[in-house]
């Protein structure tokens, strides 16, 4: 790219910029990729994300800044598209950017951190929760959320011991997501000598589930778990009432958004989710939520607190090592613990959160939640 | 009043109203989540606004169609390009010239190019090479493949599954992918080609999902959604241009003394995927010039008369099928290289629809069309990232423009033709 | 008798969704028979249909509006209407400028046409899943409860009901009426009917703003019968449609629905055989699978080769 079409791109990336918020770009800038959809499929997922990662950076540079620089947060667009995550992560390369929160599929994620860990950036996903991504011995890959190797058996565990069913069935949306989940969750109960009759996937994007549910009643299952996102787990309760079939639901914290109550209405009422504990109902978060509010936003998808908390961490690391080395950042990370909003975070040497805990929710059809009962 | 002002009348108002219908319910209503609920809230009095200039615009537009019709008549024209030109520009010769210095362009690219923009380049030239391919089956041979992402796919997967259970390098799989895909080519293309247009593009259309689905599903095999990860990048005999080589191997840094730099991992891949580009230009220029390309397009042009002159329809559209399956896989396997990392969601049909794209807006047929289609098509929703959420909007508004702008394609090539005057 | 039920419910899930595939499908084969183009836009001109019918619906429930006829009417007249337009604008902006030249450049267009619509509503409408309750709830039983038996929901009659009488309706028109006349003179020759008369301009553009209108009556039903749209259903219910289209025979309007059906049950037979996962592999298996057999479809016409 020639000078010209880099002053002209510049431009237009701060006029994108000027309509989300209001930023000081002082000569002293730190830079903040913030990488994820903003188009495709699973936009209102990256939409969390950069909700919850421009109002740490807000908030950051109302309190002075890291070191007497402002933070300054660029949003790159991956569609979700792993192909499109590596040009996005070679251009942030070219942009000089050094520390980015993101991506937001596991898919995008992971080709895009062997570039960062290569080129000396440090990233921070808020959402991406494939083991894979940190099993590779990178020092810059971080992440502000658990795996899906930590949920599965949290779910599994609660529906062996406390909901007790006789036989159960798995299913998920043939996505990296809900697959993992699921195949974690199958694992569990069959380790606890739970039956599982039925281990199946279906098709993301679809909204007529009747033959499924027609084999669900057919298998006898009482108890249904499913991996994936609230649109097919919403379709699928809804229809599941209509057509009469009465069994007890579960699902991860992909389906765990005040949607699917809009979109199963009763027949959402008393379904289990495993979520990380809801940060949006933590009393000392209030002031932050309310901060959300004020700006018309929503906090309480699953990623905002922890797209938060990745701004936050970098922001802290930063200030631990004395510099933006993000080699020095990094090992900061790993020697310190951050108060966030999510908590408590500490990294283990992989880069993962040494402890996230899930907790299993019962949902109800105003689309609230209440701790599920340990009976 | 005269009835033409009536008519005209009539015609303003019916498209204002088809401004507002169209505009008006989906750009100025907007459907929101309140609580559980679902609302309806007006958009802005912007856009509101902007819809009534709209309608207005329109109404007036076609009221005075016909004396802005004259009026425009005597404005200068834009200029054209002179047909001397243009006839120039279509010659296959001149286009044989501009390849070349596209391809002197190209090999400089790397030493004046920034690391993303080299990049992208790469990624084009994946898409010159699919294009190519593409262009095979479609603006030679004239069949309309809408499944052609699959080819890429097995071609990415041959590779992606050699090197993860076999350990294999990617000089080694290079060859293989292209077989296997041919392979399929071959397969899949045997029964159904002799169906016509349509019928087929919808059959290679539902092929292209067969294949994203068992990969998807194949879980034990491919991974399923996972897909397979940690695919090593091409080596330069034997020369790693990884920072820290596996073992065994040896880096390129070490090998010459250099200094670790991470650019050279990028230009490296820039440059094979250069060189398989030229082999493929290489290659199908020599096809067309034997008898194997006269057919083709022989065939496209006028499938009866060829039966009629002894050749064989379903020998040549299998030879261009299976040909046109081979330089996807090539394409696919660079891409596993490149990504280090295959998912079946990167071969869905809107791929198929890019290639595609490419193919139509180059010129049918044209090679140096498809080239300067492939840049065009790669790098338009790269610039346009600055725009991020418009940029999509834009993308599928421009592939209408251009359709309309320049049907026959960007470049289009003129075949050597005699013309007889009565 | 509880797998004589599973199997009669399994079919009765498969003409559901056959049917609708086959309402969207007919949009597809009128336009092919007509201009043979394919109007890769169909499926998205349906998913602003169902946009228009949730805005209806949500927007008659603030005024405390909930009496089904009326929402229904409402709905029905306010896709169909705005459905219309966009068949026509599309046709106009989109293909009429393209018309005559090589096929490949109106399908081109199609293409772009479609990711522009989709991303417009994204972009006006933002990316998430908007939802209604359903306002048709109920069912009928046969059997024994509804664990052991059929179940049929009233809006699956409601279906079933509609897109017969809209096909008897529409092979009445095309086969009986003056215009339906001009639209089979258009379809047999398109430069031949220009001559002796016709407009063709206005058939072409009549036969867009059918197909759409049907798409907006698809959206309604669908809309009321799943309760959830995204900016992003417009293309997979496309892809079937069109399966349907061309399963059927593209270009004849009882092929259409035929297609339609035998893909939807297909998918319901295929989904409780090899799992819902390859639901998609079973369809497709299917239509080349038939076009071997049949290479025009099931009740298309066979091609006449002309010098």
């Amino acid at each position: 790219m020639n000078k010209a079409t880099k002053q002209i791109s510049k431009l237009f990336a701060a006029m994108a910029m000027a309509g989300v918020a209001s930023y000081s770009v002082a000569a002293d800038t730190i830079k903040i990729g913030l990488a994820g959809p903003v188009t495709g499929a699973v936009a209102q997922y990256g939409e969390m994300q950069f909700v919850g990662a421009k109002m740490a950076i807000e908030q950051i540079n109302k309190a002075g800044g890291v070191n007497g620089s402002m933070l300054e947060g660029v949003v790159y667009d991956d569609a979700c598209d792993p192909k499109q995550a590596v040009a996005v992560a070679n251009k942030i390369v070219n942009d000089e950017v050094k520390f980015v929160v993101g991506h937001l599929c596991s898919s995008s994620t992971q080709p895009a951190s062997d570039i960062y860990e290569d080129e000396g950036i440090l990233m921070i996903s808020p959402a991406s929760t494939s083991p894979d991504i940190t099993s590779r011995g990178y020092e810059l890959i971080f992440r502000t959320i658990g795996l899906d190797s930590l949920q599965g058996p949290t779910a599994g565990n609660y529906i062996a011991d406390h909901v007790k069913p006789k036989n159960v069935a798995v299913l998920h949306d043939k996505q990296q997501y809900g697959e993992g989940i699921a195949t974690a969750v199958k694992q569990t109960l069959e380790s606890k000598g739970v039956k599982v009759s039925l281990f199946e996937g279906l098709n993301a994007g679809d909204k007529d589930f009747s033959a499924m549910i027609s084999k669900l009643k057919q298998a006898g299952v009482d108890f249904v778990y499913y991996g994936g996102y609230h649109p097919e787990l919403g379709l699928l309760l809804r229809q599941s009432s209509e057509k009469g079939l009465k069994v007890g639901f579960m699902g991860p914290e992909g389906v765990g958004n005040k949607e699917i109550s809009a979109i199963a209405g009763p027949a959402s009422e008393g379904m289990l989710v495993t979520l990380p504990k809801s940060f949006d109902q933590d009393p000392k978060n209030q002031a932050l939520v309310a901060a959300f509010k004020a700006k018309n936003e929503d906090p309480t998808g699953p990623f905002v607190f922890p797209a938060y908390a990745a701004v936050q961490v970098i922001a802290e690391g930063i200030q631990k090592a004395g510099d933006t080395d993000t080699a020095k950042v990094a090992a900061a990370l790993r020697a310190n613990t951050f108060d966030t909003p999510t908590g408590a975070l500490s990294f283990d040497a992989k880069g993962d959160l040494k402890d996230f805990s899930f907790v299993v929710y019962q949902w109800h059809q105003d689309g609230t939640k209440t701790e599920a009962p340990l009976n | 009043m005269s009835s033409a002002i009536t008519k005209n009348l009539k015609i303003a108002f019916f498209s204002a109203l088809l401004v507002l219908a169209v505009a008006y319910p989906v750009l100025g209503l907007k459907l929101t989540i309140v609580g559980i609920k679902l609302e309806v809230q007006g958009a802005s009095s912007a856009a509101l606004w902007a819809i009534a200039a709209g309608a207005i615009a329109m109404f007036f537009w076609q009221l005075f169609r016909s004396q802005l019709g004259t009026a425009w008549s005597h404005a200068p024209k834009l200029p054209r390009m002179p047909s001397q030109a243009s006839d120039f520009l279509t010659q296959p010769s001149t286009q044989r010239w501009f390849i070349l210095a596209l391809v002197l362009v190209a090999l400089s690219w790397p030493f004046f190019g920034s690391r993303g923009a080299v990049d992208i380049a790469t990624l084009i030239l994946i898409y010159v090479m699919l294009g190519l391919g593409l262009n095979i089956v479609i603006g030679l041979a004239g069949l309309l493949d809408l499944g052609y992402v699959g080819f890429y796919a097995v071609g990415a997967y041959s590779y992606a599954l050699l090197s993860y259970y076999y350990g294999l390098g990617f000089w080694v799989c290079l060859p293989i992918a292209g077989l296997m895909a041919a392979f399929f080519g071959f397969i899949l293309g045997f029964p159904v080609l002799r169906l016509r247009g349509d019928y087929l593009a919808i059959v290679t259309l539902g092929f292209g999902e067969i294949i994203r689905i068992l990969l998807r599903n194949m879980t034990w095999l491919t991974g399923g959604p996972n897909g397979i990860s940690n695919i090593d990048k091409p080596t330069l005999f034997g020369l790693s241009f990884e920072r820290r080589a596996a073992e065994g191997m040896q880096t390129f840094h070490e090998f010459f003394g250099t200094a670790y730099q991470s650019i050279n991992k990028v230009i490296f891949l820039y440059l094979i995927a250069l060189l398989l580009v030229l082999i493929t230009l290489f290659v199908i220029n020599r096809l067309l010039r034997m008898p194997l390309g006269r057919a083709w397009e022989a065939l496209r042009e006028d499938e009866i008369a060829c039966r009629a002159l002894g050749m064989n329809p379903t020998v040549i559209k299998l030879s261009a099928f299976t040909l046109g399956a081979t330089f996807a896989g090539f394409a696919g396997s660079f891409f596993a290289a490149r990504q280090g990392l295959v998912t079946p969601e990167s071969f869905t049909f809107i791929e198929s629809a890019t290639i595609l794209a490419i193919v139509v807006l180059g010129g049918l047929g044209s090679q140096l069309g498809v080239i300067l289609a492939a840049v065009v098509m790669i790098l338009l929703p790269e610039l346009m990232r600055e725009f991020s959420e418009y940029r999509m909007l834009m993308f599928g508004a421009l592939m209408v423009l251009m359709m309309i702008w320049r049907p026959q394609g960007l470049m289009p090539m003129q075949r050597p033709h005699l013309e007889l005057k009565p | 008798m509880p797998d004589l039920y599973h199997y009669l419910q399994q079919l009765v899930n498969g003409l559901t969704v056959g049917s609708t595939y086959a309402l969207i499908a007919i949009g597809y084969t009128m336009v092919y028979g007509i201009i043979g183009m394919i109007n890769f836009a169909h499926g998205e001109v349906y998913m602003i249909g169902s946009y228009i019918t949730f805005i209806v619906i949500a927007g008659l429930a603030m005024f405390g509006i909930n009496s089904l006829p009326i929402l229904m009417i409402a709905a029905f007249a306010g896709s169909i209407i705005v459905c219309s337009a966009y068949g026509y604008s599309i046709e106009r902006v989109a293909y009429r400028p393209l018309r005559g030249g090589n096929r490949l450049i109106p399908l081109i267009s199609a293409i772009g046409m479609s990711i522009f619509l989709q991303n417009l509503v994204l972009l006006s409408q933002d990316s998430k899943d908007k939802a209604i309750p359903n306002p048709l709830p109920g069912n009928f039983v046969f059997g024994e409860s509804t664990m052991n038996g059929v179940v049929i929901s009233y809006i699956q009659v409601l279906i079933f009901v509609v897109t017969f009488l809209v096909m008897v309706g529409l092979t009445l028109f095309i086969s009986r009426s003056r215009l339906g006349r001009a639209c089979r003179a258009s379809a047999e020759d398109l430069k031949m009917a220009n001559l002796l008369g016709i407009n063709t301009n206005n058939i072409i553009a009549l036969t867009f703003v059918i197909g759409a209108a049907l798409a907006a009556v698809a959206a309604v039903l669908l809309g009321m019968q799943y309760g959830v749209i995204n900016p992003h259903l417009g293309f997979l219910a496309g892809i079937k449609a069109f399966t349907a289209a061309v399963l059927g025979g593209i270009g004849s309007i009882p092929g259409a629905v035929l297609g339609g059906l035998v893909l939807g049950v297909a998918e319901a037979f295929g989904a409780d055989i090899f799992g819902d996962q390859y639901k998609d592999v079973v369809a497709f298996s299917l239509l080349v699978l038939v076009l071997l057999f049949r290479p025009t479809g099931i009740l298309g016409r066979p091609e006449v080769e002309k010098v």
